[in-house]
């Protein structure tokens, strides 16, 4: 009977140990299939060689004015260990602008052909008179990034502010995360679907949050195209005003180029148009 | 009245004529059309007023000129990149000393991949 009723306790134990087992493997499998989704996720989308162009638009009281012209390139780089991926993102206004408000704005960054995992990130801004450059040097294995801020001064002189941020494991810079969303695999999401996405900017970590919102087919300059049409919000930030006022559409095919952009700041709206797309993947 | 829209039709016009030289010329459009409608309402209200006849008309003459030269930008000029050279060599110097960085840095994730 005692022996009975200690089996039988032993049973019931080794059951309940069972069923954590499953649970606990169940939590574990899933942990590394979110995680290679989210951050080990191969670039299906980025070549080497493509140049998107578009052209920046400010809206005046429902007269738009064409203010910049912004460009995204990758290209291949060499370092003598290995071959990484550049991305660059200029914005440059048109010459009739330049007396007034001269803007010369490159952001790039350095990343691993596969993954897209960023290294390092350049941003070099002059936008009419101000200066600023800011460089993240990423180490993955520490979890931190080694920064450097350097401002001009009024009189001419620079400053320089170095800096370690403790980043999450999928932060990004904002270009690579730029690439990263046209890397998703948004086809299979369905509508409504969010997703967030940590970006460091000015040595801070933002959250992103990127939702589904419909298909639609628009007319672009480089043809009627289906596209995913996206909704993008800064949470605690107020660089981008209202939750579906700033949208991004990308092609519905294989490269997901973002052909046209909606966005509303604190001082009015504006709008980015492809102008050109060469040297895509698919 | 009459001095109120005549007035009114001068800001209007002169308006026009600096928005219309400035890059942002399409603005121009919107004092173009409010020079026109205080010159016509002067017009009305001052019947045949031979002393208002010059200024009316002056205003309708800077409103034309106005719209002239923003209609032609919208339509003649296309919008251009200014100069990119310093940008340029902006780019390669980064290039070189990141490239230079990049060479000290951990790839080990990389080769692992």
């Amino acid at each position: 009977m005692i022996k009975h009723c200690i089996f039988g306790t032993i049973y019931v134990n080794t059951n309940v140990i069972n069923t954590k087992h499953i649970t606990m493997k169940l939590l574990l499998s899933t942990l590394v299939v979110l995680s290679s989704f989210f951050s080990l996720a191969q670039n299906k989308t980025i070549a080497a060689g493509e140049k998107l162009t578009y052209s920046a638009s400010y809206n005046m009281k429902g007269l738009l004015n064409e203010l910049a012209e912004v460009t995204m390139q990758t290209s291949e780089v060499k370092t003598s260990k290995s071959t990484l991926l550049k991305l660059k993102c200029t914005a440059v206004t048109y010459s009739k602008w330049d007396s007034f408000f001269k803007i010369r704005d490159l952001y790039e960054s350095y990343v691993n052909p596969k993954t897209l995992t960023p290294y390092l990130y350049n941003r070099d801004i002059y936008e009419g008179g101000y200066k600023k450059f800011m460089k993240y040097k990423f180490n993955h294995k520490t979890k931190t990034v080694a920064s450097l801020k350097r401002k001009t001064r009024r009189d001419g002189t620079e400053w320089e502010e170095k800096k370690t941020v403790k980043i999450g494991s999928s932060t990004r810079d904002l270009v690579t995360t730029l690439y990263h969303i046209r890397n998703l695999d948004i086809h299979k999401a369905s509508i409504g679907d969010s997703q967030n996405f940590k970006v460091l900017f000015d040595n801070k970590e933002s959250i992103v949050t990127i939702k589904y919102l419909s298909k639609e087919t628009i007319n672009t300059a480089i043809g009627k195209k289906e596209c995913y049409k996206l909704s993008i919000a800064i949470n605690n930030s107020d660089v981008l005003k209202g939750s579906n006022n700033n949208v991004l559409w990308l092609t519905a095919d294989a490269n997901k180029v973002p052909v046209y952009a909606k966005f509303k700041i604190a001082v009015g709206s504006g709008e980015l148009k492809i102008k050109s797309a060469v040297g895509l993947k698919h | 009245m009459k001095k109120l829209f005549l007035i009114l039709g001068f800001i209007a016009a002169i308006l026009a004529v600096i928005l219309a030289v400035t890059p942002l010329s399409k603005l121009a459009y919107i004092p173009s059309v409010a020079a026109l409608i205080f010159g016509v309402l002067s017009l009305i209200t001052s019947k045949d007023n031979k002393q208002y006849k010059r200024s009316i008309q002056l205003i309708f003459l800077m409103t034309i000129i106005a719209l002239t030269l923003t209609t032609y930008k919208a339509l003649f000029t296309e919008a251009e990149v200014g100069n990119t050279e310093q940008l340029e060599e902006k780019e390669d110097q980064l290039e070189q000393e990141s490239l230079d960085e990049l060479d000290n840095i951990e790839l080990e994730e990389l080769d692992s991949e």
